[in-house]
């Protein structure tokens, strides 16, 4: 028997072993049916009076799963701080989307603060209506990338800066929860009045920390593109 | 005529298969791709099938995002489950993390070898 044959064979075999297993697996998730009685229907019962958010989702990430999101805003960090030390000598590199074009060059003077408002207007109302930190976070990081591509070389981050309010906004979320553990009953608990469900000073330290994790999303993410579009060789 | 398709159980099963399909798209991706960007962005496609599962299946017709605004005012069994969407908001954070840290690794690998297909690859010494 050749070679080409018991390859042929071997290939054969492990595809039909696979759509099997898919067959047999899709059978099962197919019977999937909801409970009525989860963890979110309690969440949900539980919203209205001990986070006071309209937004069920934001208090989801930010109060009942809270620690979570401090292991996944760590992840997001040392992730960044990896790709800085491999991509190393970036500022002598040349942004590798240099082109020049006047209407992008003149937009981008009314859009950028216009993106970076939104931005802002979205980590803050992460309480009240789809979005938060994450989200806000990556569109203040568009603007910059806006930016990079408008102005290709004549721009470039302010490293002092962005490592300030990155190391602050992380240092602000770890302070929030040990007041939580100190003034309340857990880490990141709720230590301040709750408001109003619907108002913009509601919900006590969700709001502190979305707007802590969105800086820290924004610094990270606008960090990571300058790593990536400051490639190529002089 | 559509009101047949827009029922629970057909929801549920047309996600189911088509998470399935996106799955083996990025799979059949990875496993047949010689270059290293395009396996990983084959990785990055098939973790979107995850996220489509996990939000989709959470779905049934009739009920409303979890968020109050001026028509709903109050919490209720009317809303979907917002645990499942907390989590994948969790695992779309974490897989940009991973996707931009090897994405990083190739380019630095490109950069010591000049090389970005598996097959040939042979800085640990095996024969060819």
């Amino acid at each position: 028997m050749s070679l080409k044959k018991d390859i042929k064979l071997h290939s054969l075999s492990v595809s039909l072993v696979v759509s099997v297993m898919t067959i047999l697996l899709l059978s099962i998730f197919l019977n999937f049916s909801l409970v009525s009685d989860s963890l979110g229907v309690q969440i949900l019962s539980l919203n209205a009076d001990e986070t006071a958010t309209a937004n069920a989702v934001t208090s989801v990430v930010t109060y009942f799963r809270g620690f979570d999101t401090l292991g996944e805003v760590t992840i997001l960090f040392l992730s960044i701080f990896g790709i800085g030390l491999g991509l190393d000598g970036y500022r002598e590199k040349l942004n590798i989307f240099a082109f020049e074009n006047q209407l992008i060059k003149i937009a981008v003077d009314i859009l950028f603060p216009l993106i970076i408002l939104f931005g802002f207007y979205i980590i803050i109302h992460g309480h009240l209506s789809p979005g938060g930190g994450f989200q806000g976070g990556v569109v203040i990081a568009s603007g910059f990338l806006l930016m990079f591509l408008a102005k290709n070389d004549d721009f470039s981050l302010n490293h002092k800066i962005i490592s300030i309010a990155e190391a602050l906004s992380g240092a602000g979320f770890i302070l929030l929860g040990l007041l939580g553990l100190l003034l309340a009953d857990r880490f990141l608990g709720n230590f301040l009045p709750l408001g109003s469900i619907g108002s913009l000073f509601s919900g006590g330290v969700i709001p502190l920390i979305y707007i802590f994790v969105g800086i820290k999303v924004s610094a990270e993410i606008t960090a990571l593109i300058e790593y990536f579009i400051r490639i190529k060789d002089v | 005529m559509f009101d047949s398709f827009n029922q629970t159980p057909f929801l549920h099963t047309a996600i189911t298969i088509g998470s399935f399909l996106i799955l083996a798209i990025g799979l059949v991706g990875a496993l047949t791709k010689k270059n290293l960007f395009k396996i990983f962005i084959s990785f990055a496609i098939a973790e979107t099938a995850l996220f489509i599962y996990f939000i989709g299946m959470h779905f049934e017709v009739g009920k409303v995002a979890p968020i109050l605004t001026d028509k709903v005012t109050q919490f209720s069994t009317n809303m979907v489950d917002p645990v499942p969407q907390a989590m994948i908001l969790t695992t779309i954070v974490i897989a940009i993390a991973v996707l931009a840290l090897s994405l990083s690794f190739i380019i630095n690998y490109f950069k010591l070898t000049n090389n970005m297909e598996v097959d040939k690859m042979d800085e640990l010494g095996e024969d060819r």
